[in-house]
Order: structure tokens, then C-alpha cells, then sequence
């Protein structure tokens, strides 16, 4: 059975219609024979009954006239006439034969070998030894009496030879049927095998992904040309591949609106199907194609919704890997199921590789512990949890805002958890600052306070040292000491005065200023103080008193953030360049502040101007001062720019045995402090008017 | 499992299929007679028969001729215990010829043939009464009746004429000597012609005028019947009917036992058409009865032939 199984469909094809033919010739060719010789040996008896009847008609008269001659006549011409006749001869009612055939007298045995019978010619197979033969016996009957009996001999075996022949043309006709069979058998079997392999090959092409085959055969006559159409709108119109009635929406009067293969309903009376439709095989070849066609316009869809998934996809990875919150997203066991870059980034592990863990594959037990019971919460309650943690990292302590979101099916049940985590220190520390800057504020308005407060006992105790060295005569030590009493309290009411002045919440009010004044003013304000910390203070003015048109409380307070910035930079003591220069040319006046500290990191560089940015310890300083002077200076039209280091070219004051750079004055110098890179400030101020501009002088 | 039984048994039942019509279509089971053809017989003479012969003159097939008298030779052999044969002389003339050969003992003829035997010595002893109820009968002219032509006896002058025999009564000599009583000779025809032999010379005759090969034929009365179902007798039209002459005779040959003619006479002579026996016999016939009759009975047809120059 199996190797009946391997062989190919032709073959199954050809040998079954052989053995049809094969089985239909043996079971038939017996019947048929026996069939046949029986109707041939049938129609010879009828042929010698009918013989027997014939010569015993004609007998009546020669035997009723004892004509010898004509019986004699009769049974010669008979057997010379009639083919197979082996003998004739009559019979007398006396028992006597009147007339035969046979040469050297008659054969006793032959006389009662047959007799007739009432029902009328007797046919009796006699075997002579050598052959058979059919004996024919009728009687030879005139008004119901009989007057004898006709007997004729035919051959048997004539009979025989007719059916040898006959079956001997059977066979030959049976040999070529099976010939002709197996020879249509190979032709229709090609003819279905070829089709089924091309079906195959279809298939084949299709497993490779190739779906623009085509498996119907092309029609003789297409639709348009059936039906004479000229509906070049219709969809079946110049399609030649596909029959029409796999198509919706043709546009024939007669076609249903309806889709394959409902559409057939309508289809069947149609003269293009009764013309076009093929057999099954080619039924199903077209339904191939069509199937081709419906999975090519298939996959092009999903294809197309693939692409457009894929890129959404792309937008929403982008957009959550652009972001640098730490999402990630667990499912109901709490297993990561998607994180962004910046989660993975954060937790030193690939996107892939966070998938699938838990928060202790990946956490502390510590942390993972408190997370866990957050997000089971979450599960739990259905509710968000927002939470702000502080957390140390390498890079310092940080603050994360975290929102904990449940994720929901379809039927609203918690299948998840989405947390999203920011980093806030930058927002906590600009609180902290401002917290810092609101106390500052304070603490100014207190010391403006107090310093009103002590500006009045100031001026007593001024008076009366005066009066007092009056009293006393020049030179007495009473005299010098009050003198020092004097100097130093008008020091303090300058302190005073200048602290009045820079907490006194003053109007907007730009005027033609002297720039160098403007600036001498602030150092003399606060180089006494500047020098307790070991700083000196060197002035270099541009001699030609640039004149510009600016606020000068404002602008003091610039030059004072400058100066105090300058100071801080260098906690050990070192020396301040501070240097005015007119720029005719671009109308333009400058202000070099130049110190001798560490320097700022070159990343620190660009937002040194931000509010609230500082380097500074918290407590130390607000964040504030530059980016209020950078607003003030932008205010006057002006600008503000930093370098760090401070460039080779700027000549610049260094303490005392440091190197290169313009000597600071004699005798300010304290103990030698470190020299480190520097920080150069450059305010640059719009000139108001040109023919304000003085002879230059250089001040000290 | 369950296909590879299924096929098997599928082979098996399609197997036994081939091998039941393969023995149906074999066998021979006739019955078989074994002959020896080699013992064979030697004709040796006949023994010598001792029959006294009767003989209808052929003016029927002897097929016709044994039908009607069959029954009667098995009566007269029944009546009077003589072996009779009814013989079948071919022609009127062979007729006449056994009779004056001796080889028929007992003639039944027409009274013209019987003219002929009488000569030889053949002596007449009985005569028939016809069906017509009468010891007499007549000949009849026929033709076509759709023949425009012939309408009288003039009318058949230079026509063709089949008549039944030379030596037939009803069927030539009377219809002659009508013609004759017109004046019309047997030289005033187109064509004469005798129906050819042997026997059914009677229906060859109608047959032969019906088939329009004759203008007009001659018959004996009462042949129209023998041939009815044969033709169409419509189509035939009787021209003219003969006188009467006396009727078909039993004559013995000369030589015969009287004795013997006695027995067969007095035999003949009591079949009587009241008794359904002998009506069997003389309906088959075409006798209504039998009577004695003497040769004198058949002097005007003697007379007629000699008128007529056929003696």
C-alpha cells in the first residue's frame, strides 16, 4: 500500500483506468463470449430451422408426386447453396428417404437420430466422431397430416470457427480499448497532473512569498468582449487574470452587489459564467489566485499597519527615551516589562536587560523592599502615590519626584504599575536658595535698621571728639588719640552710610554719570573691608572720565556683587584688577574686574549668570548676585561677559611675589596669598555722549 | 488500519466479482448424440405394392389436391378395405397418360379429359354434384374489372386470353365453344396461352388476369373461391359464364375389378352432406355428393368437342 502511496498521481491515474479497463475486459470477455457463441449458435439453429421449415414447405409437392428428381434437386442445391450444410436428406411417412446428399448410401444411424416434434423443427446436436453437428428435423406436414421429414446437418464447428473469430476480434478490440485507455488515461492525467502541478508550483512560490502567479488559464473570450462593454470603470474590464465573478462591486446589470461566492447566485445564468467556468480543477485555481490576491492585499494592509506601528512606536521609545524621568513599567507580579534609556541608564543595566526583572534583581533589599510595597499598594488600592525621596548617589545626593500610576485593562481591573520618577534636585536647591535669599533680604533690612540706628550715636560721638580735640592743643597725645577716635568713627559713618545707601530700596533712576566715580565709590566702600580678608583692591581708570548715562545705585550694586564675588573667589586673600577703559571707537566703556582665585570650571562657565546658581556653600550666597547684575547691566543697554582663566593678555595685579602682571601698590600687600588662574569679568556700557569725555588722568 | 481492510476487502469482493462472471460466461451443456456415419444403407428395390391409385386431375397444387381428397381415400380405404393411394400425375396429359398406363386405377377428372381416357377404355361410374347443388358446371370468362376495353364477349377478339389447360373443361373447352356460339375462334386472339404446370393451373390463371400479364382468362367455375385471400377478387370481373355441362367424373380404368369398383362406388354413394362425418369429407372436396353416373352421361361435351374439332 505504502509504494501504491509513493507512486506519482499520473501513474495512479494510468493504472487505475488500466485495471478498470483491464478488470471490465476480463469480467465481461467470458460473458460476452458466451453470450456471442450462444447468439451465434442461436441464430445458426434458427438459420437450419429455418432451412428444415423452408425445404419441408417445398417437399410437399415433389414428395406428394414421389418426385425423386426434384427432392433429389432440392437437398443438393441446398447443400451446395447453404454454407455449413454438412448433409440434407428427406424422409418418407414410410420411414423410407426419397432423397440425400450422402455419397455410398445413407447413414443408418442418422435416420432416428432426431424426429421432430409437435411444436415444429427439432434441433439435435450429434457428435459423428468427427465433428458436431446441429441435425434440424421438420416435418413435411399438408392439412395437418405428415407426410414426412426434412432433416439438415450444419456444422457445429463452422459455428465455433464464427465465435473463435469473433472472440479473436474481441480480444484485438479489448487489447486495443486497454491501449486507447491507457494512451487517454496518460493524456488526461498529464492534462490534470500538469495543472495540479502547476497548483503545486503556486503554492510553492506562495510559501517563498511570491504571490503574483497566476494558476487559471488566460480565457479565449474575457467578459467585455462576451457582454461588448465598454464600463472601463469596472473593475473586471482589462483584468484577464481573474474571472469576474470572483470580483465585488463589477458593474454588469445582472451581477449581485454581493461579495464571492455569493456572488455565484447571481452568476449562474450569466453568459460569461456558462462560457468561462472550467471544471473543478480550474475552479480551484482560480480560487487560488483569488486567494493569492485577497492574502497579497492582506499582508500589503498589515504590512502598511506593521510600518505605521512601528514608527508610532518609534515616536512613543523616542519620546520616552528623550525624556530623562525614569519610567518603567510592571506588570501584575511586578516584573519590569519596559523601562526607558534613562531607568536603564540609571540602574547601569541595557533596556533588554531590565525586562523581565524585579525590583531586587536589580535594587538594594532595602530599596527594593520599599518599592516593592509601593507598587503593591498601587495594585492593590488603585490608587497613585506620589512621593519625593532623597537618594545618594555618586554624584551627590539627589531628589526624586515619583509618581506611582496604576495601569488598567480593558475591564478596568489593575494589571500593572507605571512609575515615573524625576530628578528635582535642581528645583529643591532653587527653593532652598530662595529661601536663602528671602532671609538675606531680611537680614539687609535689619542691618538698614540698625545702621539708621547707629548713624545718629555715630554722629554724637563724632561731634564730641571733635569738640573734645578742639579743646585740646595740636600735638598732645589726648589730641592724636581723639584724632584716631575721629578717623575711625567717620570710617564707621561711612560703613554706615554706604550700607544705608545699598539697602535703601531706591526708584530707577538713570542720569549722566562719571563711570570712574561711579566705580571708585563702591571700592572705596568696601576696600577696608577687603583688606581685613587680605584683599587688595588695584584700580587702573581710564584717565579720559568717560561719562555714560546709567543708574548709579544700580549700577554701584553691579560693581559691588563684582567686587564681593571677586573676594569670595579667593578665601585666602589675594589682589582685585579692577580697570576702566574708554572704547571711542565703539562707543563703548569697559570694566575689567579681575581676580587672582581658582577660577570657575570651564561646565560652571555658562550658567554663572542663572539665578540662583552659585558654587558657594549653601548659606554662603544667594545665587543671585550676578544674575541681578546681568539683568542690570542688560538694562543699560550694556553686557556682561566671563573668561576663566583669566587671559595672558589682561595685565593684571598678582600679590605680592607672584609673577608677571602690573605691581599692585606698595604697602597694601599683606601676607603672600596663593595665585591661582582667576576669573575676568568685562562690563561693557554704552557711551552717551562723546564730547563728555575729559582729559585722561590716571587715579590710584 | 481501518482504510488498508476496507481495500483489501474492496480487492477481495472485486476478485470474487471477476471469477463469478468469468464462470458465467463459460460452460457447454447441450446434449449430445454420437451418430456413426460410416454404417450406411444400400437402396434395394421396392417391394411391390398392391394399391389401388387415385388420382385428382391436377388442375390444383397437389398440395390443394391431397387436402381436398385426403379424407375421402381414408374413407373409401376405411369403407371398403382396399388399399387406395392418391398419386399426382404433374399435367392433364401425364393424367390421361397414367390412366392409359394402367398406373391410375380410379380418375377423378373434368368430363373433356375424361373424353380422352374414355378412349383407352376408362369407363365412367360416378359423377359429383357440385357445390352449386347441381351434377353440372360451368366455365367462366374473367378480366380486369377496371378493363374498359372488354365489356362484351365481341370485345375479347384480339385480346390475350390464358385459358387453365388444353385438356381443361370448365377452363377451355366450354369457354371455347361460347366463343365458338359468338363466333369468336380460338385463331380471332392475340394470344393464346395455357397456364403452365404443373398444378394450380386454375389460380394461375386468375392470378395471371389479375396481374394483368392476360387480357381475360378462363376458369372453371367456382376458382374464384380457391384463390379468395390470395388477391384481391374485387379487382376481377366475370365477362361471361358458360352453359352448363355435366360435371366431374369418376372413371376406372379399363381393366380395373369390377368388384373393386362396385366397392368403391357403393362407398362413394353413401356419403351423405346430412351426416357430419361424410359433410367433413365432401366440404373438403368441393362434392356435394357422389352419384352413379354412365359414360352417355357426357356425350354434349363429347358433342362440343367434336363441334369444336378437339376430339
Amino acid at each position: 500500500m505504502n509504494r501504491l502511496a509513493r507512486l506519482k498521481f499520473r501513474t495512479k491515474i494510468v493504472l487505475g483506468i488500466s485495471c478498470i479497463v483491464l478488470f471490465t475486459v476480463l469480467a465481461v470477455a467470458p460473458f460476452v463470449s458466451r453470450m456471442t457463441t450462444s447468439a451465434l449458435v442461436e441464430e445458426s439453429k434458427r438459420r437450419g430451422s429455418a432451412l428444415a421449415e423452408n425445404l419441408a414447405l417445398r417437399a410437399a409437392e415433389p414428395l406428394l408426386a414421389n418426385d425423386l428428381l426434384r427432392l433429389k434437386n432440392m437437398v443438393d442445391e441446398l447443400r451446395a447453396v447453404g454454407s455449413g450444410v454438412v448433409y440434407a436428406f428427406i424422409l418418407d411417412d414410410q420411414g423410407r428417404v426419397p432423397a440425400h446428399t450422402f455419397t455410398g448410401g445413407f447413414p443408418v444411424e442418422l435416420r432416428e437420430a432426431n424426429a421432430p416434434t409437435d411444436h415444429g423443427v427439432s434441433v439435435q446436436l450429434i457428435d459423428t466422431g468427427k465433428e458436431r453437428i446441429y441435425d434440424f428435423a421438420a416435418s413435411v406436414i399438408v392439412d395437418g397430416v405428415a407426410l414426412g421429414t426434412v432433416r439438415i446437418g450444419l456444422s457445429r464447428n463452422l459455428v465455433q470457427q464464427e465465435v473463435r473469430r469473433l472472440l479473436v476480434g474481441m480480444a484485438m478490440l479489448a487489447g486495443g480499448s486497454l491501449a486507447g485507455a491507457i494512451v487517454l488515461a496518460a493524456l488526461f492525467a498529464s492534462g490534470v497532473t500538469r495543472r495540479l502541478n502547476v497548483l503545486r508550483r503556486h503554492a510553492e512560490e506562495m510559501v517563498k512569498g511570491n504571490l503574483e502567479m497566476q494558476t487559471g488559464d488566460l480565457l479565449s473570450r474575457n467578459c467585455w468582449e462576451i457582454m461588448d462593454c465598454t464600463l472601463e470603470e469596472c473593475p473586471a474590464f482589462g483584468d484577464a487574470g481573474r474571472r469576474c465573478w470572483y470580483l465585488a462591486g463589477t458593474l454588469c446589470p445582472e451581477c449581485s452587489g454581493k461579495h464571492f461566492p455569493e456572488k455565484l447566485d447571481s452568476c449562474r445564468v450569466c453568459p460569461v459564467y456558462r462560457e468561462n467556468r472550467g471544471d473543478e480543477l480550474q475552479d480551484l485555481a482560480e480560487t487560488f489566485d483569488v486567494m493569492a490576491l485577497t492574502i497579497k492585499s492582506q499582508i500589503a494592509e498589515l504590512r502598511q499597519a506593521e510600518k505605521s506601528l512601528t514608527a508610532q512606536q518609534q515616536i512613543m521609545r523616542t519620546i520616552l527615551n528623550v525624556t530623562p524621568d525614569l519610567v518603567s513599567l510592571l506588570d501584575a507580579e511586578l516584573k519590569y516589562q519596559a523601562v526607558n534609556v534613562a531607568f536603564a541608564d540609571f540602574v547601569h543595566l541595557s533596556v533588554n536587560a531590565v525586562q523581565g526583572k524585579t525590583d531586587f534583581d536589580i535594587y538594594p533589599p532595602d530599596v527594593a523592599r520599599r518599592r516593592v510595597l509601593e507598587h503593591r499598594a498601587v495594585l492593590e488600592t488603585g490608587e497613585r502615590i506620589q512621593v519625593e525621596s532623597r537618594r545618594t548617589t555618586p554624584d551627590g545626593p539627589r531628589w526624586y519626584h515619583t509618581v506611582t500610576l496604576p495601569v488598567r485593562g480593558r475591564e478596568g481591573e489593575v494589571v500593572g504599575v507605571l512609575r515615573s520618577a524625576r530628578d528635582v534636585t535642581e528645583i529643591k536647591s532653587y527653593q532652598e536658595q530662595l529661601i536663602q535669599a528671602q532671609k538675606m533680604e531680611s537680614i539687609g533690612k535689619l542691618a538698614g535698621g540698625v545702621a539708621h540706628e547707629i548713624n545718629t550715636p555715630l554722629g554724637i560721638i563724632l561731634g564730641y571728639v571733635q569738640l573734645m580735640r578742639e579743646d585740646l592743643p595740636e600735638g598732645s597725645p589726648m589730641a592724636g588719640d581723639l584724632a584716631i577716635v575721629e578717623k575711625q568713627t567717620k570710617v564707621c559713618r561711612k560703613i554706615v552710610a554706604d550700607l544705608l545707601g545699598f539697602s535703601r530700596q531706591a526708584e530707577s533712576a538713570k542720569i549722566e554719570m562719571c563711570f570712574n566715580n561711579s566705580v571708585r565709590e563702591t571700592v572705596s566702600l568696601v576696600e577696608h573691608t577687603f583688606r581685613l580678608d587680605k584683599v587688595r583692591i588695584v584700580t587702573v581708570m581710564d584717565d579720559r572720565m568717560p561719562i555714560i548715562y546709567g543708574d548709579p545705585e544700580k549700577l554701584k550694586q553691579v560693581w559691588m556683587n563684582l567686587l564681593t564675588n571677586a573676594r569670595d573667589a579667593m578665601p585666602g586673600g589675594g589682589v582685585i584688577t579692577l580697570r576702566t577703559q574708554l572704547d571711542t571707537p565703539a562707543h563703548l566703556v569697559r570694566l575689567y574686574v579681575a581676580d587672582t582665585g581658582s577660577g570657575i570650571a570651564e561646565k560652571d562657565l555658562a550658567r554663572i549668570f542663572d539665578p540662583f546658581f552659585s558654587t558657594k556653600a549653601v548659606g554662603e550666597g544667594t545665587g543671585l548676585g550676578l544674575s541681578v547684575s546681568f539683568g542690570i547691566i542688560e538694562d543699560h543697554g550694556g553686557e556682561i561677559r566671563v573668561e576663566s582663566p583669566v587671559p595672558e593678555t589682561f595685565p593684571r595685579a598678582l600679590p605680592e611675589g607672584g609673577e608677571g602682571g602690573q605691581p599692585g601698590p606698595p604697602g597694601q600687600s599683606g601676607q603672600a596669598p596663593g595665585i591661582g588662574p582667576g576669573t575676568l569679568f568685562i562690563v561693557e556700557l554704552p557711551l552717551t555722549h562723546e564730547d563728555k569725555i575729559a582729559k585722561p588722568r590716571i587715579e590710584s | 488500519m481501518f482504510s488498508s481492510l476496507r481495500a483489501r476487502v474492496a480487492l477481495l469482493a472485486l476478485i470474487l466479482l471477476a471469477l463469478v462472471l468469468f464462470g458465467a460466461g463459460c460452460g457447454d451443456d447441450e446434449p449430445v448424440r454420437h451418430v456413426d456415419l460410416t454404417a450406411r444403407e444400400r437402396g434395394g428395390p421396392r417391394p411391390d405394392e398392391h394399391v389401388i391409385t387415385y388420382a385428382y386431375l391436377p388442375q390444383y397444387s397437389h398440395t390443394v389436391s391431397y387436402r381436398r381428397h385426403r379424407r375421402l381415400i381414408d374413407y373409401l380405404t376405411r369403407e371398403t378395405g382396399l388399399p387406395l393411394r392418391q398419386v399426382f400425375p404433374d399435367t392433364f396429359d401425364e393424367h390421361v397418360k397414367m390412366v392409359e398406363r394402367g398406373e391410375i386405377d380410379i380418375s377423378f377428372s373434368n368430363p373433356f379429359v375424361y373424353l380422352r381416357i374414355a378412349k383407352s377404355g376408362a369407363r365412367a361410374f360416378a359423377r359429383i354434384v357440385e357445390p352449386t347443388g347441381k351434377p353440372d358446371f360451368r366455365g367462366q370468362i374473367i378480366c380486369r374489372k377496371d378493363n374498359k376495353a372488354i365489356t362484351s364477349l365481341e370485345d375479347c377478339k384480339g385480346k390475350r386470353w390464358i385459358a387453365v389447360d388444353p385438356s381443361s373443361a370448365g377452363g377451355y373447352l366450354f369457354p371455347l365453344g361460347l366463343f365458338a356460339d359468338h363466333g369468336i375462334k380460338a385463331s380471332d386472339f392475340s394470344e393464346l396461352a395455357f397456364a403452365p404446370g404443373p398444378g394450380g393451373k386454375q389460380e394461375k390463371v386468375v392470378l395471371a388476369v389479375h396481374a394483368g400479364q392476360y387480357d381475360i382468362g378462363s376458369i372453371r367455375e367456382g376458382s374464384l373461391g380457391v384463390v379468395e385471400g390470395k388477391i384481391d377478387l374485387g379487382q376481377i370481373r366475370v365477362l361471361a359464364t358458360t352453359p352448363a355441362y355435366p360435371g366431374w367424373v369418376y372413371a376406372a380404368r379399363k381393366g380395373l375389378d369390377p368388384a373393386v369398383v362396385s366397392r368403391i362406388a357403393g362407398a362413394m354413394f353413401k356419403l351423405d352432406m346430412s351426416r357430419a362425418d361424410d359433410a367433413a369429407i365432401l366440404g373438403a372436396a368441393g362434392i356435394r355428393a357422389i352419384i352413379p353416373a354412365r359414360d352417355g352421361d357426357y356425350d354434349p361435351v363429347r358433342r362440343l368437342a367434336e363441334r369444336l374439332g378437339l376430339d
